[in-house]
């Protein structure tokens, strides 16, 4: 028998998550031995370019935005978790279930409201790097904003879905 | 109305603190529950949501604040270091260095919780790994349970205030920005600023106090009490071999860390930069100890972009925190307070560090970082205190805090890593006298600042 419609559901929402924060997870990498070219560049041969330092910020800040709802899965956000720890499941699953729904909905919503206007100016100027010799993609980092949003709200979608499944399920563990 | 109208910051706080209690992710508690209020506060008309139209804009600052990129490079060596097992062997060659004398196996613990300072930075994770590497190691070696568990507890929260420790690179960030704000507001348009470097080079001093402090308890208490902390018999440490393995083992990452300590404090590179050469270092290390594979290094980018990803949402939540706090006169009301109380600057010192210390039983350090001391440091540093004592005393404060029973995060953790004949009690009674020994620092710290202050002055003239 397969899983019932909801569960199938979450775990197609949570493979989103999963997959770009697998994916994203290499920029770490990547910032790690960009930034070490660049000091090498810099303290032996004198060089230096700003889109190569800017690139790092790129890569950090797509790390950080993109790589939220992909935590949020792996439970990486830290919770006060004094009282949490000792919750049965049920209760804990009522925690997530009205968090998502009051707490991370509302949060993720209203970032994506909130920055839709700026995102949006921003990209009808395809805005550029402030500095000459930049990366002209301003507009692209700052679409990553409405990006992490997005992709917290399927997360949000698919925990509380889990949470559901696991406050209607028959058996008392 | 009027009472809403002025106390409801600190309404708003108590509430947010009652709702993490629930166990819900700090960082959208901490939005969700702001977003909440500035709802009901623009129900009430004591709310301008106008307040709100600068987030886009602040999100923007933190995605492009170049000082914060140290911080997921520094985890990234950090976690590279422990997942290439280079962290376990270090302990394993200090052990058999040290083991031979009596209280050596708590010594080695003591000496890798200060090297592991470099990693994650959360209370929680040093501990834990500390726990788990040592605690089975010292309790089969005939350590008293309560000895054991209290150096452990102790040496993982070291990681906090040794440099490079990112909770200090936060703890720069912020404090540089308010004390920007502090020397505004007295008028001075040409502010002094104050570095990541600054507060490195700050804490080195006090936090090898520490570290000799403790030594020097574990050294007594050997001496003293020789059964609680029983030597290894000479014949579990080969001599022949062991001299190689400390030079192989021991060394490189003794040098790694001086390496990026020394060329940030020596002023030859950004913390960023230096992060970043730590962390090829690592891999180098981590290459060396033929431990560097594709499933490991799956593994390290993995847990790094999930430490770093949380440590950013709770800034991005503290951001919408403060913002709405602010909307509703929150920095007036903290301002007046603390100018209200009696005795001055020592008086505003002293009632901070306690509010710190309790809140450090709920939060951990990047959200008292990110929440509280936007909200007080500038006040406090408009009265005139130095802002790398300050961001030193906190450290210290915090990290006492997570010590102290009965909710001292490091306790709990380790509680949850701790065989079961460990119980919880002999963890209360290991700590006591560290919580007495960070007690002893804080006074002389705060008797006598010039121990923050005067490295940074020498370095940073």
């Amino acid at each position: 028998m397969s899983a019932p419609l909801p569960t199938q559901l979450a775990d197609k929402l949570d493979a989103i998550s999963e997959w770009t924060g697998r994916l994203i997870a290499w920029l770490t990498l990547t910032m790690v031995l960009v930034t070490f070219l660049i000091v090498v560049l810099r303290y032996a041969f004198d060089l230096g370019w700003i889109a190569l330092q800017e690139s790092v910020t790129y890569q950090h800040a797509l790390v950080f935005l993109l790589g939220a709802a992909y935590t949020f899965k792996q439970q990486g956000h830290v919770r006060v978790d004094i009282f949490y720890q000792s919750f049965s499941p049920k209760t804990r699953a009522l925690v997530d279930l009205f968090g998502g729904l009051l707490l991370l909905l509302p949060v993720a919503g209203f970032i994506f409201w909130i920055s839709w206007e700026y995102v949006a100016v921003s990209w009808e100027l395809k805005e550029g790097s402030p500095e000459a010799g930049g990366i002209p993609a301003v507009y692209l980092l700052k679409a990553s904003m409405l990006v992490m949003a997005g992709l917290l709200i399927i997360q949000g979608i698919a925990d509380m879905l889990r949470q559901l499944g696991i406050l209607f399920s028959r058996d008392t563990h | 109305m009027e009472f809403l109208e002025t106390w409801m910051p600190l309404i708003m706080f108590a509430a947010v603190c009652l709702v993490l209690l629930l166990g819900y992710p700090v960082a959208f508690t901490l939005a969700g529950t702001a977003l909440g209020f500035a709802l009901l506060g623009y129900e009430l008309g004591i709310f301008d949501p106008a307040f709100l139209e600068a987030l886009p804009n602040r999100l923007y600052g933190i995605m492009t604040n170049t000082t914060l990129i140290a911080v997921p490079l520094f985890v990234f060596m950090g976690v590279m270091l422990e997942r290439s097992k280079v962290a376990e062997s270090l302990l394993d060659t200090m052990a058999s260095l040290f083991g031979s004398l009596r209280g050596g196996l708590g010594i080695s613990v003591t000496i890798v919780g200060m090297l592991l300072a470099a990693s994650t930075g959360i209370v929680g994770a040093t501990v834990v790994t500390m726990g788990l590497l040592s605690l089975p190691t010292m309790l089969k070696r005939g350590y008293l349970p309560s000895i054991a568990t209290g150096t452990i507890c102790a040496s993982g929260t070291l990681g906090q205030i040794i440099p490079p420790s990112i909770i200090l690179v936060l703890l720069g960030d912020v404090l540089s920005s308010a004390y920007q704000q502090a020397q505004l507001d007295m008028g001075i348009f040409a502010p002094e600023t104050v570095s990541v470097g600054d507060l490195f080079s700050g804490a080195l001093i006090p936090g090898l106090v520490l570290v000799g402090l403790y030594i020097l308890y574990i050294v007594l208490l050997a001496w003293l009490r020789p059964e609680t902390m029983p030597a290894m018999s000479s014949n579990d440490v080969d001599k022949t071999t062991l001299i190689p393995r400390v030079i192989k083992v021991l060394l490189p990452p003794l040098l790694l860390i001086f390496a990026v300590l020394g060329s940030i404090m020596g002023g030859l590179a950004t913390p960023t930069e230096a992060a970043a050469v730590g962390a090829v270092g690592a891999m180098l290390l981590a290459i060396s100890h033929g431990q560097l594979n594709l499933p490991i290094l799956k593994d390290v980018v993995r847990s790094t972009t999930q430490v770093t990803s949380m440590v950013f949402m709770i800034l991005i939540g503290a951001s919408i925190f403060s913002l709405v706090f602010r909307g509703f006169g929150g920095d007036e009301l903290v301002e007046e307070l603390l100018t209200d109380l009696p005795g001055g600057k020592v008086g505003a010192m002293l009632a901070v560090m306690l509010l710190m210390f309790l809140l450090g039983f709920v939060l951990d350090f990047i959200e008292i970082t990110f929440v509280v001391v936007p909200i007080v440091g500038p006040v406090l540093l408009a009265m005139g205190l130095d802002p790398v004592w300050l961001g030193i005393m906190i450290a210290l404060n915090l990290q006492t805090s997570f010590l102290t029973p009965p909710f001292g995060f490091a306790l709990f953790y380790l509680r949850g890593v701790a065989p079961p004949q460990v119980t919880t009690g002999h963890i209360y009674r290991g700590v006591i006298p560290f919580i007495l020994i960070q007690l002893l620092l804080l006074g002389l710290l705060a008797w006598w600042p010039g121990m923050a202050t005067w490295l940074p002055s020498i370095i940073y003239p």
